[in-house]
């Protein structure tokens, strides 16, 4: 298949380009401390939410603030501005798209992980 | 020691069952295999061991709903997916919530399958059911759960909560009436809320059937490659190849219903791992269907033939190790358990790998090539090119979302560190996806519509032109219109997508009417072909021009994008892009809360009436929380669908008696704070022990002696403490009401000498209000019809071949 061969070398370099893209459109798993070094930029932070700090969900302004604290242990602030997801006190990790600014975190995109079953299970155990 | 209450029976029965199953599978593949498709009686003996292990799986499956429907609470999979208050329609979605579940609701096609061939198959049944037997059989080792010098192998539905290794040294287990003694067993913990919807009893049979049935074109594949006979099996496998395209598309797209329909993202599709894991498969199949179909008709495609059938089945092992092994747990909205069977995933991956390679190339030269000779303007060459154009964007996706994976293999924690940073999907994935897929639809929608009017072997273009270019024609008003009423035509993609959607629509249809002469037997695929070009169309009318029209008016700074949320107080009229929406009131039903929202329209005079009313609700649910349902206003032309980001009636800030937002003062003596326009200052610290007999101190209470202060000069003296008795904490709480200030002395912190002070103020959690996303998606309608035709067609392609081929033998 001659003419074929000519489609399936093309269809490779498209290939080749698929795979240099989804490398270049593919962002990093960062902390709050080296997302302040690039400000401005998108980024995608795991963190945990900081249960003793003070946690705000103006609904009147539409804006949700809470501390979360980074795998590495750095503390910042952070915006949403959407409603406060609902049972975000029951999440276990928060995985938050979005970019550093001087007065905190601006998320654009909050992902939950709630605790699975298995451990509330464990927590029965307990008793 | 003999426990109370359990029925420990069906567990016994159901694991022995599982080993049966495994055995029979084993055996069957030796029968098979060992028959060289010659001896009689020996395929005869794999054909009755395949129905043993057929009958064996049907039992399990059975027994396993019998322990859901009996509360059998002993039983780990009863207690963690069912409860009392299931209603028993949602039985079918426990069974499957679970990965034990869903491989038997797998292996039970299978089965199903399997049994189908044993009849039909004919000469190729010992080769077809000996490869099914082995994929059976290590299918079947995913539910064995034992452990083999240590390592688990398996995971049995079985398994009684004792049982499980983290309960094992726990004291409760050793109690004969654990089950009456410990509250926790009389109740399940219940379904997942979000499967809790009637898309979740038929989305996932149909989809596993689907990825099910993926198997059939491979077990004649394979057949094919170990009997070096590349051409008689192809009758068999193509209509089964469209039946496993229609099942699998359906059942994909089953899912985009439900996620429209019960999840709150707002949309159908959104680029998700787990729908992306299914897609891939979907894509590489209907490639491999496409290319059986020029291998039957004209020959030369074998090789890509091989290579595309096996891919399909490959990228359903891919996925299934993506969703269930926890390797997507950061990227996927979708909860995954990892169950602890990565390795066994990885074997049944890698078998498959490993034993189509070793048959390709055992049989490598006796696949007959190309004879290099075929027309540009043939229909072979350019369903050939299309098949290629549904294997690089099947490629596009799979790679994007196994970023995660690639993390395992070389991020800095995998396998091998090549990367100083872990790699995340890309910040806009949607956006990510689209500029990818939208031009590898375009390209395949040109040649959906072109592709039909060019014969096999070489067409005489003449007459050919004139159709086409009457569809374009018909195709660029259609696209003119829904595109400058919904502005979608000055993107450039949008526009071109529009465009070949609609031409794939009108070519097809064309096709059908004028050159089949509508003849029912010839429908099937043009069906299809037009249902596909209206699924791209619906997709992306309803998508590219949505519209959210609940808009807050506040805009906080340039960082923050206009929200589109919109907060309505109970009985409060709020506009909303041409509608008035009213919030009338709540009801709770059981665990479900509905929330009355009027959507009202003004008149000539300014005069309000209801044009229609959303209930959309949450499902409250104490094990797993508040989960959000949409409600939608279906019109003919457009759907109003609604869902609620946030209802303040069941988020109460405060705590019993009213007082949140917590405030912590470390305090020395004489020290002043402010606190919710008081002060408050800490005037002395009383210790009080109580002696024991022994003159060692049983109880201390220390109280700290505050005084606020108002600013009118009103002072109130609070007296909180803090006791320790025997390790134990006792905190006394003090609430001014007329400050509305609550104080708790939380903590003495010895080495500042300070005490630690908690203040809570008074929350007004008394206001009844929501907030909502609504969006109105436009002729989404399209797609739903797309969807029904291309299941369809496809359908009654495979019936009309069925038919065909049942004539020409």
């Amino acid at each position: 298949m001659k003419k074929t061969h000519i489609i399936a070398l093309l269809l490779i370099f498209v290939t080749i380009g698929v795979v240099v893209a989804t490398l270049s459109d593919s962002s990093t798993y960062e902390n709050f401390e080296s997302a302040k070094l690039n400000a401005g930029q998108t980024f995608t932070v795991i963190g945990e939410l900081d249960k003793d700090a003070e946690m705000i969900y103006d609904a009147r302004k539409g804006l949700f603030t809470f501390y979360a604290i980074d795998k590495e242990g750095n503390t910042s602030k952070v915006f949403y501005g959407e409603p406060k997801p609902q049972d975000f006190e029951r999440s276990e990790d928060i995985t938050m798209k979005g970019f550093a600014t001087d007065s905190g975190f601006v998320a654009s995109e909050i992902l939950l992980k709630c605790p699975s079953k298995y451990n509330e299970e464990n927590a029965m155990a307990e008793k | 020691m003999e426990y109370i209450g359990e029925s420990t029976w069906i567990g016994e029965v159901g694991r022995l069952l599982v080993v049966v199953a495994l055995a029979s599978s084993l055996f069957t593949a030796l029968m098979m295999f060992l028959s060289r498709g010659k001896d009689k009686s020996m395929i005869n003996w794999g054909k009755g061991a395949f129905v043993v292990h057929a009958i064996s799986i049907f039992s399990v499956v059975g027994l396993l709903f019998y322990i859901l429907l009996g509360h059998y609470f002993e039983y780990d999979y009863a207690w963690k997916h069912t409860s009392l208050d299931l209603e028993p329609r949602f039985v079918f979605s426990a069974f499957w919530e679970g990965q034990e579940g869903s491989f038997l609701l797998w292996m039970f096609w299978h089965c199903v399958l399997g049994l189908v061939l044993l009849v039909t198959a004919k000469s190729w049944t010992a080769p077809v059911i000996g490869f099914l037997a082995i994929v059976q059989g290590i299918l079947t080792t995913m539910i064995l759960g034992v452990y083999i010098f240590g390592t688990k192998i398996g995971m049995s539905p079985f398994v009684l909560i004792r049982e499980l290794p983290e309960n094992a040294a726990l004291p409760w287990t050793q109690l004969p009436d654990y089950l009456q003694q410990i509250e926790a067993f009389s109740d399940g913990t219940g379904l997942n809320p979000l499967l809790q919807n009637y898309w979740m009893t038929i989305h996932p049979p149909t989809l596993f059937l689907g990825f099910a049935s993926v198997v059939v074109p491979f077990l004649f594949a394979m057949s094919g490659l170990l009997r070096k006979d590349h051409k008689s099996w192809l009758k068999p496998a193509l209509p089964w190849t469209f039946f496993s395209i229609s099942i699998l598309g359906t059942g994909i797209l089953m899912g985009g219903a439900w996620a429209y329909e019960a999840l709150s993202f707002g949309g159908f599709w959104a680029w998700d791992p787990v729908e992306n894991a299914s897609l891939v498969p979907w894509l590489i199949l209907v490639g491999a269907g496409h290319i059986i179909l020029i291998e039957r008709n004209r020959g030369g495609a074998a090789h890509s033939m091989y290579i595309f059938i096996i891919l399909a089945f490959f990228f359903i092992l891919y996925s299934t190790f993506l969703t269930r092994s926890g390797v997507l747990g950061d990227t996927s909205v979708h909860s995954f358990v990892d169950l602890g069977l990565n390795g066994q995933l990885l074997v049944l991956l890698f078998t498959f790998v490993a034993l189509p390679l070793a048959l390709y190339l055992y049989s490598y030269k006796s696949i007959p090539k190309s004879d290099g000779n075929e027309d540009f303007w043939s229909r072979e060459f350019w369903m050939f090119v299309g098949s290629l154009v549904l294997l690089v964007s099947a490629f596009q996706i799979i790679f994007s979302t196994s970023i995660p994976v690639i993390d395992k293999l070389v991020g800095p924690d995998g396998l091998v560190p090549l990367l100083s940073k872990k790699m995340a999907p890309p910040t806009d994935e949607i956006a990510h996806y689209n500029a990818w897929q939208i031009p590898f639809a375009i390209a395949i929608a040109l040649l959906m519509a072109v592709g039909q009017f060019l014969s096999y072997r070489k067409t005489r273009l003449k007459w050919t032109w004139i159709p086409l270019a009457r569809s374009l024609a018909l195709a660029m008003l259609l696209t003119l219109a829904f595109g400058i009423a919904y502005d979608l035509h000055k993107n450039v993609l949008y526009f071109l997508l529009l465009l070949s959607g609609w031409y794939v629509v009108i070519a097809n249809f064309d096709y059908w009417l004028f050159i089949t002469k509508a003849k029912f037997r010839f429908s099937g695929s043009s069906l299809a072909h037009v249902g596909f070009g209206l699924l791209l169309v619906g997709s992306l009318i309803s998508n590219g021009a949505k519209q959210f029209i609940s808009k807050s008016p506040v805009h906080l700074s340039e960082n923050f994008p206009a929200n589109e949320n919109l907060l309505v107080e109970l009985n409060d009229t709020v506009q909303m892009g041409d509608f008035f929406v009213t919030f009338t009131g709540t009801e709770q039903i059981a665990h479900r809360r509905y929330y009355f929202m009027d959507y009202l329209r003004r008149d000539e005079k300014g005069e309000y009436t209801v044009d229609f009313s959303l209930e959309p609700h949450l499902q409250i649910n104490e094990e797993m929380g508040l989960v959000a349902e949409p409600s939608t206003k279906h019109y003919f032309h457009k759907d109003i669908f609604t869902h609620l980001t946030y209802a303040a009636d069941v988020d109460k800030r405060g705590d019993d008696e009213g007082y949140g937002e917590e405030m912590e003062f470390l305090m020395a003596k004489g020290d002043t704070f402010i606190v919710n326009r008081h002060f408050l200052i800490l005037d002395s610290i009383v210790a009080e022990p109580v002696f024991a007999e022994n003159e060692r101190i049983h109880k201390l209470t220390v109280e700290a002696v505050l005084r606020l202060l108002a600013t009118d000069g009103t002072t109130y003296t609070v007296r909180p403490s803090y006791s320790i008795e025997q390790d134990q904490d006792f905190h006394h709480e003090e609430i001014v009401e007329e400050a509305g200030i609550k104080i708790r002395f939380d903590d003495v912190k010895v080495d500042q000498n300070k005490l630690l002070i908690k203040t809570k103020t008074k929350v007004d959690d008394d206001e009844e209000f929501v907030v909502l996303k609504a969006i109105i998606f436009p002729w989404i309608n399209i797609l739903w019809a797309g969807c029904i035709l291309m299941g369809l067609g496809t359908l009654i392609a495979v019936y009309t071949r069925v038919r065909r081929e049942r004539r020409v033998t």
